[in-house]
């Protein structure tokens, strides 16, 4: 293939703009599927993101189309619409030359279609203003071009408009695409280097690696060095997914496919490592991508503890499909072994649970969310902690500093005042307003990244009706008025329920996680105890009587196996709390800390 | 008893029991069990009960009884010990029909020393009490739940409270030694001077034997519904507890000791039949809807238990025609056996026989619920001697609780 017909591109959408319906569109358009083997929305293959209507992971297809005459190979390597996956974002989009950016013109700019749209940029790619659903009663294409116009500097002229549902317009996108995106720049004549923009985990092939050629060639095999690490290995296969993954004998300049390579260990192939020829390298990598940064952190231990050797193969594998998500070990007095991991946002959280317990059968029990903090200490050193465990011994610390993150929210003019309101209560200042059109506006906030992780996204979604949108962007660590509080379980101190917060909150915050204890931890033979601590003051208490009776109903012979079922069941419940001292704490216990409970 | 050997020639006839079970259940010879005979029959259904039971003016009662007696041919060759015929009520029968069924029960179980009749205290006469004491029963247990008005209204029952003192009477001027009621406590809308009364009253009657239940909302049932949309409360947890402590406390002074959770007698009189259950021993039960826990004399070859399907013309189309009653029939393993062996036993006041439990299922208890017996024993809620492991008074109100701990094994 004439590096020239080549079009690698990205669609970039808020969540819910349609991205995935115009990716079918262009599939059967291009025949690559025909409109019955149209599954909806093909390029989400993860249950979850079925469920969730998002997009996680980004993949990648190869499609054919006939313009002016001309052949080209289009290369669609799809993103993630989540404010969490930032990371992802960046990746996928280096791997192209162009994007679609794609707006609700029932709905407008939101604010990961600007997040997006700056990744996009960043990446130097060559964006294209699309008006998607232009064909819904309550379509306003002309004033979202504008708004584009306004806010992202492409002409409101310049805008495709489309209905990826209904199939208008796809098709002059897609000549678009051949005529207005450039073509990868001609490196075939250099050494080999191609980009692992993705990857995935095969029982029985090993490690899938989606790469883009940079530069040179990659053939069937060919030895092949990974730059990062400096493994080799032999390629046994190359293909191109379109979309059900297709062999070649090789890949060229600019093409987008996948490598196998009998990779086994899952821990040697990096996201963002560069693929060369073992004989003739590159003289350098691929210039990387950002590095992921992991703002929201979390323990899970194994549910029972002989699961933990499970439950580490089981993030071995998570990990190698999520370049954006670390573990490390950990143990702790009350909750055994397992292990603190790292996430981009809470999201990406819930959806590695879920991933662990629906592809392993893994039960866990996870810890609240806390942020990274970074500890300035009286010796002058910093120490970057991601657990409030962590924290040194108060007389060591000068300061505590917290993340900080630029927050961009977009609303309607009326909802503003319950936004301002709720960000306020969140520390949060407010540092500029911008409206995008008479009725909707652009706020920007500084926010401790602490108090917006959790529900502040559904808040606002509650306060606007769900018109609200909101991104963030991590800035820098700044020092606070921060404390530990430690919550005693029947007079011992629960690590897993310590919490760093702000003075200014020390007592309510407290004194609601108990609360919320209390509800969630079920009554014991004996009476229970909840007290918050601030360095070893009792701040606040709360009791959980004891539990008095049983319905101790009769046993005799024909209720045997009903009642010995009821009993395991009941044994079964206690097994997935996990004990602290002589008292069982559920699962929900340890989230409920999240509960700000406004 | 069928507690058994546990030596390696036991061992060797697993095979052939698993191969017995297959077309015939029971055809240990020398097996000593208990027999239940099952009535799922009612003249009307009683708004807290979940069990199975058919309307009795539904019910052919001749061809019935014909069909149990039928089933308990099948058994030739067990040896009873007990026998019980429960329900249901037995007494929703004809008089005529019930003395048939009490009479070949008998015969069938000469040597038995304990054969009960579950009575509903309105559906008896001297007359049907004298001839279930000619046909060799020698124990009667009414279903008699409360002496207060209000809740027998509520309940359901279908008699009065003076008829339950007048089946009492009557079954004493029948000659029966050994009479039980069973009570119902923290009925929605009761006092704790209510329960009071009750027990009162079954103290005054000087009878051998009371079983004490609090009442529990099963699905499907008149309670249940009323329950979800607000016409009926349940008792407080507190009050509940307190009914179960005084319970404990009135029939003790009274001279009725507790031996189960839930039961209680002057001591010699505790139900034999039931203590068979608590023990796990095995047992036959026979009657749409009835289980048998059947034991091939050795623990090496597990436990089977057998429940009969509840559909009464099934039972009969299935038994007329001379094959086994429909039923499920479960293989419980050797560690299903054990929990099953050590909850059963801790319901009973006297524990866990550690002897007994070893020769039963070839286990130490002490070994095998190392666990949860180190941790209620910190509690107070277990106590352990060189002979036993029993609940603590302290945890009887909450055994459940603690029991299930006890019901699988990690």
């Amino acid at each position: 293939m004439n590096i020239q017909n080549i079009r690698n591109f990205s669609i970039v959408a808020h969540i819910d703009h349609g991205k995935s319906t115009l990716a079918d569109r262009m599939l059967e358009l291009t025949g690559a599927i025909t409109e019955r083997q149209a599954k909806d929305q093909i390029l989400d293959s993860m249950d979850i993101e079925r469920e969730r209507g998002i997009t996680i992971k980004a993949s990648a297809v190869t499609m054919e189309y006939e313009h002016e005459g001309r052949t080209y190979m289009l290369n669609l390597i799809d993103t993630p619409g989540h404010v969490d996956f930032h990371y992802e974002v960046s990746r996928a989009l280096t791997a192209c030359e162009g994007a679609l950016l794609v707006v609700d013109a029932t709905q407008g700019i939101q604010a990961q279609t600007l997040a997006n749209a700056y990744v996009a940029t960043e990446a130097g790619a060559e964006i294209l203003g699309v008006i998607n659903k232009v064909d819904l009663p309550a379509a306003q294409p002309d004033l979202v071009a504008e708004e584009v116009e306004h806010v992202l500097g492409i002409r409101k002229n310049d805008c495709f408009h489309i209905s990826a549902k209904t199939g208008l317009g796809v098709k002059d996108l897609l000549d678009a695409v051949c005529m207005l995106l450039p073509p990868p720049a001609d490196r075939s004549k250099e050494p080999a280097r191609a980009l692992i923009f993705d990857s995935q985990y095969d029982d029985y092939r090993g490690v899938i690696c989606y790469v883009r050629v940079f530069s040179g060639t990659i053939r069937t095999r060919q030895r092949i060095r990974l730059m990062g690490t400096g493994y080799t290995y032999q390629v046994t296969e190359l293909g191109k997914f379109r979309p059900d993954m297709r062999p070649v004998d090789s890949l060229g300049t600019g093409e987008v496919g996948y490598v196998i390579a009998n990779i086994r260990d899952l821990a040697n192939v990096r996201i963002g490592d560069t693929i060369t020829d073992d004989v003739h390298p590159a003289p350098d990598a691929l210039k990387g991508y950002k590095p992921p940064m992991q703002m929201v952190f979390s323990d899970f231990y194994p549910g029972n503890n002989t699961e933990y050797p499970r439950l580490r193969a089981a993030f071995d594998k998570l990990a190698l499909n999520d370049a954006s998500f670390t573990f490390v070990p950990q143990n702790s007095q009350a909750l055994g072994f397992g292990f603190r991991c790292g996430f981009l946002g809470l999201l990406h959280m819930e959806i590695i649970q879920e991933r662990l317990e629906r592809e392993n059968d893994i039960d866990v029990v996870q810890t609240a969310p806390t942020v990274s903090y970074e500890i300035l200490l009286r010796d002058g050193t910093v120490k970057r902690i991601d657990a409030p465990s962590e924290l040194p011994d108060r007389t060591m610390i000068e300061e505590i500093r917290e993340p900080f993150v630029k927050l961009e929210i977009i609303t309607t003019n009326d909802t503003i005042g319950g936004i301002m309101k709720l960000a306020e209560a969140r520390r949060c200042k407010l540092i500029k307003t911008d409206y995008l059109s008479p009725t909707r506006v652009m706020m920007e906030y500084k926010a401790p990244l602490a108090e917006i992780v959790y529900d502040f996204y559904d808040l606002i979604k509650g306060i606007s009706h769900g018109y609200a949108t909101m991104d963030y962007e991590f800035t820098a660590f700044e020092a606070e008025d921060l404390v530990k509080i430690d919550i005693l379980v029947n007079g011992q101190a629960v690590e897993a329920l310590s919490l760093i917060v702000h003075r200014s909150n020390a007592e309510p915050r407290g004194r609601k996680l108990i609360i919320k204890l209390r509800k969630s931890i079920p009554r014991h033979q004996f009476e229970i105890p909840l007290q918050v601590a601030i360095g070893g003051k009792i701040i606040a208490r709360e009791t959980i009587k004891a539990y008095r009776k049983d319905v101790t109903a009769k046993l005799y012979g024909g209720d045997v196996t009903r009642k010995m079922k009821v009993l395991k069941k009941q044994k079964e419940g206690k097994k997935r709390m996990k004990s602290v001292g002589s008292v069982q704490i559920p699962q929900e216990a340890f989230m409920s800390i999240l509960d700000t409970g406004e | 008893m069928a507690e058994l050997a546990t030596g390696p020639t036991r061992r060797s006839h697993r095979a052939s029991c698993v191969k017995r079970e297959a077309d015939s259940p029971t055809s240990s010879r020398c097996a000593l069990a208990g027999l239940y005979v099952h009535v799922p029959v009612c003249r009307s259904k009683c708004r807290y009960c979940g069990f199975y039971s058919v309307p009795a003016d539904g019910v052919n009662a001749v061809r019935f009884v014909d069909g149990l007696l039928r089933e308990l041919d099948r058994h030739e060759g067990i040896e009873f010990c007990t026998a019980y015929i429960g329900g249901g009520s037995p007494t929703s029968l004809p008089a005529d029909e019930l003395v048939r069924l009490a009479e070949r029960v008998r015969e069938r179980s000469p040597r038995a020393q304990e054969f009960t009749v579950e009575c509903n205290p309105g559906q008896v006469d001297a007359n049907l009490l004298a001839q279930l004491r000619e046909a060799g029963v020698n124990r009667l247990s009414f279903g008699a739940q409360s002496f207060v008005a209000r809740e027998l209204e509520l309940l359901s029952r279908g008699h009065s409270v003076e008829q339950i003192e007048a089946a009492v009477l009557a079954a004493r001027q029948a000659g029966f030694k050994n009479v039980g009621l069973d009570l119902i406590f923290a009925v929605p809308g009761s006092t704790l001077a209510d329960w009071q009364a009750s027990l009162e009253a079954a103290v005054a009657l000087n009878i051998e034997h009371v079983s004490a239940y609090s009442l529990s909302f099963e699905p499907g049932t008149v309670f249940e519904a009323w329950r979800g949309t607000g016409r009926l409360t349940t008792v407080d947890e507190e009050l509940d507890r307190a009914m179960y402590e005084w319970t404990i406390e009135r029939l003790d002074r009274a001279g009725l000791v507790q031996y189960e959770i839930s039961n209680f007698a002057r001591p010699g009189f505790e139900c034999r039949h039931n203590l068979g259950y608590w023990a796990n021993r095995p047992y036959v039960g026979i009657g749409p809807a009835a289980a048998s826990c059947l034991t091939e004399g050795t623990h090496a070859c597990g436990v089977l238990r057998i429940t009969n399907d509840a559909d009464i013309e099934r039972y009969l189309a299935a038994v007329e025609s001379g094959r086994a009653a429909p039923a499920e029939t479960q293989a419980v393993s050797l560690d299903d056996a054990v929990c099953e062996t050590a909850v059963l036993n801790l319901r009973r006041r006297g524990g866990i026989d550690r002897a007994e439990f070893q020769r039963r299922t070839g286990r130490d208890a002490i070994q095998v619920f190392a666990e949860p017996i180190e941790r209620y024993q910190a509690m107070g809620m277990i106590e352990v001697t060189d002979r036993s492991v029993r609940l603590t008074r302290q945890a009887l109100p909450v055994a459940d609780t603690v029991l299930c701990d006890f019901a699988a094994l990690d």
